[in-house]
């Protein structure tokens, strides 16, 4: 970090805007991916647009990378900083900046929690539909980096059917606005490829978000099966039914349990359990709703409770969601995985994972999104046992295998980030990656937004694709590979 | 641009022809301008340049539909209508109903996101397509996004290839997300006695909990068309809750059934699909489309241009079709802009003769100096000799 860049940064910037000290840097070490750390070179905190500009700007012209962070939640290490760079925390830009009811949209900083702006339009009869399941805590600004989804994304779609438009600072410092409340700008659909781009493109300011008209009616039940694979046939009887739930969740006994003691959601004492909800207009949801009940029923299900009300709903909830953070209490540490799998192959690599389990010694929870494939594993271990952090590591990496054998996907919503990177040749050939980093290359052309996230090696703009040859600026001694 | 009648047109059946044929063309510095079933031939800005004209047609086989996955993988040239086909034996589809007709090949509908009434549910092909396979102008062949409805490894390129008119990549397979198809359908005609009541009429359907899968609003013989596609029950419902939300607005609704509604969607559709005159892509809020509807009424009774105009009523995305003099037809579209402009609406010349395109310009700027350069640097990185399309691309950057 040039004291040169920290210099102009004090000058730029208001003194409480500016961190640099390494008592007030520890927080900023990682996000909710813990095992990846790094202390940033400084951290700052604007609180406005041109704020944010300035910093970027200033990094730019001294060649210092930059990492962009909402709320830190991100599992797959997006917002982990460098060493030699700056960490660009948007969590002072909190302001809704505009809610126009009759166009449904609402235009807000990208520090603002994904729930404050339903929050916010909810006494209206509104909502945003996209709901992670950190979505108390996570910022706006992070869901369009990761394009995320959440439980109900099976109707709804994720953050990039959401986002009507964006204000961002480009890698040089300049502010640009791609999309916004009026549909159709002409021009290249950047606004499509930088959501979801992890924070390597650009730094989003604000976004613009659509709002959906909160639906009719809402039922959900919780069905108790004697196996996973009863429930996974629930899930495809469903579907072949013609019926679009609004979510479809499963979590197995493991996931049960840990739910069970952290926030006594009563599930039943089944192997597996599925959770269904449709919404929309009321007769249409009852209608439907019978149809999925006798599903479940002609499946096997043990049980089938019905939410009476938004207090039983939201129990249910609070189970599913719970579940991650509820695994502490049945295994002194866990790794959470995220891969897809096309819905059709989860019973065969659910068992792939069950002999995994008992070729590890590992126990491996099972909580997915079921009507669209993507399976969490929790994969239990104790780091005090030496060994098992390392076999835990490799566990997950195997089921990535299985996902990716299957057809499926590394990440379905937390992204590549640090984490997954070198996974991505796994994926995608040479020329997929080359294809990114084509993108890459014309936002960024120095690549100082948030570097060595998504692409396995990076590549230097410029480059031509092929065998490794030192690029000119690197045997110029102007630029490095990380 | 050179008469595409002489112009040397190949044909390829294979991914990998295409790309064969794309490293020859760059490699010898030939334009190349991509093609599928030609159902929107006047879209879009005549290349710059032309030496090989490469039609996806027969690029066509085979579909693989993926029932239980609710996906579909289609090659560029298979048509919409051959997709349909198969995927009502599962009572499935990819439910995209563009301005073109179902004659439109994929390749086509993603590089012009080309939509229709059913954008209000299920949105346009960038919202459908989960991947994509193409032939880069150097003759790679890649991929983004994959072959399952949650993914989020990699840029989203299929996002970046919609709508990029054919400049970027030449696609040559694309998998879709899909829907049920809904048992049953309603649609229910909706005329109102002026525009503020039409205005305050698709505001309190905003508010309702009705959820339609297209409204539409069609100008001149002004109403609104809301069609509701689900069980028959529920439609009947939805279709009767609109009628007296309709009437409480001082509205007339008449509903249709199946049969009767069907001559109605295509009248809609055929009103704007024609083969000559001018094709405006307007964007406004919602609630400014009656300002949009009255600057119309104004511009044609001034000009005697005769103008037609659906659109997506609650999303404000509304095609224009203006036929009569050029010189009209271009001062039109500059009013228009002029008029829309305080309200962050824009006019997008999405087909036009050339002596319109010659005195108007076919796209409102694209955004600030540095939006233009980042489109610029899109497509000289993934075109950097300029083979694809030479600058045919949107926005009129690329």
């Amino acid at each position: 970090m040039p004291p040169v860049l920290l210099q102009a940064l004090s000058r730029t910037l208001p003194a409480d805007a500016l961190l640099s000290h390494p008592v007030d840097l520890l927080t900023y070490e990682s996000d909710a991916l813990v095992h990846l750390r790094a202390m940033p070179g400084a951290v700052v905190l604007p609180r406005s647009t041109a704020e944010v500009a300035a910093v970027v700007r200033l990094c730019h012209e001294h060649g210092v990378p930059f990492v962009a962070r909402g709320s830190g939640t991100g599992l797959s290490g997006g917002a982990l900083p460098r060493r030699d760079g700056v960490l660009v925390s948007l969590a002072r830009m909190t302001h809704i900046r505009h809610v126009d009811l009759d166009n449904q949209y609402a235009v807000v900083e990208p520090g603002v929690t994904n729930l404050e702006i339903t929050r916010r339009v909810a006494p209206f009869g509104f909502y945003y539909a996209p709901d992670p399941s950190s979505q108390s805590v996570c910022s706006i600004g992070g869901n369009v980096a990761e394009n995320s989804g959440g439980a109900h994304c099976l109707k709804y779609g994720f953050t990039v059917h959401h986002v009507l438009g964006v204000e961002a600072v480009l890698p040089t410092g300049d502010v640009i606005r791609l999309g916004g409340p009026t549909p159709d700008h002409p021009g290249l659909d950047l606004l499509g490829v930088l959501i979801g781009s992890e924070g390597t493109l650009a730094v989003v300011t604000e976004v613009t978000v659509r709002l959906l008209r909160r639906p009719e009616a809402v039922l959900t039940l919780l069905a108790g099966f004697p196996s996973i694979d009863a429930a996974g046939e629930a899930v495809s009887a469903i579907i072949a039914c013609g019926i679009v739930p609004a979510a479809v969740e499963m979590m197995d006994r493991l996931t049960i349990d840990a739910a069970e003691a952290a926030v006594h959601p009563n599930f039943p004492p089944s192997s597996a359990v599925l959770i269904v909800e449709l919404d929309g207009v009321e007769g249409e949801v009852r209608e439907l709703f019978s149809r999925v009940e006798g599903v479940c029923q002609r499946s096997g299900a043990e049980t089938v409770e019905v939410a009476r009300d938004n207090a039983a709903r939201d129990r249910i909830w609070k189970g599913r969601k719970a579940a991650f953070a509820a695994m502490g209490r049945v295994s002194p540490n866990y790794y959470v995985q995220d891969g897809v799998v096309p819905r059709t192959r989860l019973p065969e690599v659910l068992r792939r994972i069950r002999d995994l389990e008992q070729r590890s010694g590992l126990r491996i929870g099972n909580v997915f999104h079921a009507g669209d494939g993507n399976l969490h594993p929790l994969i239990c271990y104790d780091e005090s046992i030496p060994g098992q952090a390392e076999r835990a590591e490799w566990v997950a990496s195997e089921i990535l295998e299985y996902c990716l054998d299957a057809g499926g996907s590394l990440t379905g919503e937390h992204g590549v980030g640090a984490d997954k990177r070198a996974s991505m040749a796994k994926m995608f050939t040479t020329d997929d990656l080359d294809t990114m980093q084509r993108v890459r290359c014309a936002f960024d052309p120095r690549s100082l937004c948030n570097p060595g996230k998504v692409f396995p090696t990076p590549r230097l703009c410029g480059e031509v694709p092929g065998p490794y040859r030192a690029h000119p600026i690197e045997r110029a001694g102007l630029a490095e590979r990380f | 641009m050179p008469d595409a009648a002489t112009l040397q047109q190949v044909e390829p059946t294979a991914a990998s022809e295409v790309a064969d044929l794309l490293r020859r063309a760059d490699t010898q510095g030939q334009a190349v301008v991509v093609c599928g079933n030609r159902t929107k031939a006047r879209w879009g800005v005549p290349p710059q340049r032309a030496d090989v004209v490469l039609s996806l047609k027969r690029l066509n086989a085979p579909i693989e539909h993926s029932a239980g996955d609710l996906i579909v993988t289609a090659p560029a040239g298979a048509t919409l209508a051959d997709i349909n086909a198969l995927l009502a034996g599962e009572r499935q589809w990819l439910p995209l109903d563009p301005w073109a007709g179902d004659h439109c090949t994929v390749g086509g509908l993603i590089a012009t996101n080309d939509s229709g009434p059913r954008r209000h549910r299920y949105g346009a092909p960038r919202d459908l397509l989960i991947g994509v396979e193409f032939a880069l102008a150097n003759g790679c062949l890649a991929k983004g996004g994959g072959r399952v409805v949650k993914n989020v490894a990699g840029y989203d390129i299929g996002r970046l290839l919609c709508g990029s008119f054919g400049t970027l990549a030449v696609i040559t397979s694309a998998t879709f997300k899909l829907s049920p198809k809904p048992p049953a359908s309603r649609t229910v005609v909706v005329r109102t006695r002026s525009e503020a009541e039409a205005r305050a009429l698709l505001i309190a359907i905003t508010q309702s909990p009705l959820t339609p899968s297209a409204a539409e609003v069609a100008w001149p013989d002004t109403r609104c068309l809301l069609r509701f596609e689900t069980t028959v029950a529920a439609a009947e419902q939805q279709a009767a809750v609109l009628t007296r939300l309709a009437a409480h607005h001082g509205a007339t609704a008449e509903i249709l059934t199946e049969t009767e509604e069907k001559p109605c969607w295509e009248r809609h559709a055929t009103s704007v699909r024609r083969h000559a005159g001018t094709l405006l892509r307007v964007g406004v809020l919602p609630v400014d489309l009656p300002k949009l509807l009255t600057a119309l009424q104004s511009l044609a009774s001034e000009s005697g241009l005769r103008v037609v105009a659906i659109g997506r009523a609650l999303l404000g995305a509304v095609l224009v079709h203006v036929d009569g003099d050029h010189a009209q037809t271009a001062a039109l579209v500059g009013q228009l802009r002029t008029r829309l402009k305080s309200a962050n609406g824009h006019v997008s010349v999405l087909a036009t003769d050339p002596e319109v395109a010659h005195a108007t310009p076919r796209w409102d700027e694209v955004g600030n100096p540095a939006v233009q350069q980042l489109m610029r640097a899109v497509k000289a990185q993934f075109d950097p000799r300029g083979t694809l399309c030479p600058g045919g691309g949107p926005g009129g950057l690329t």
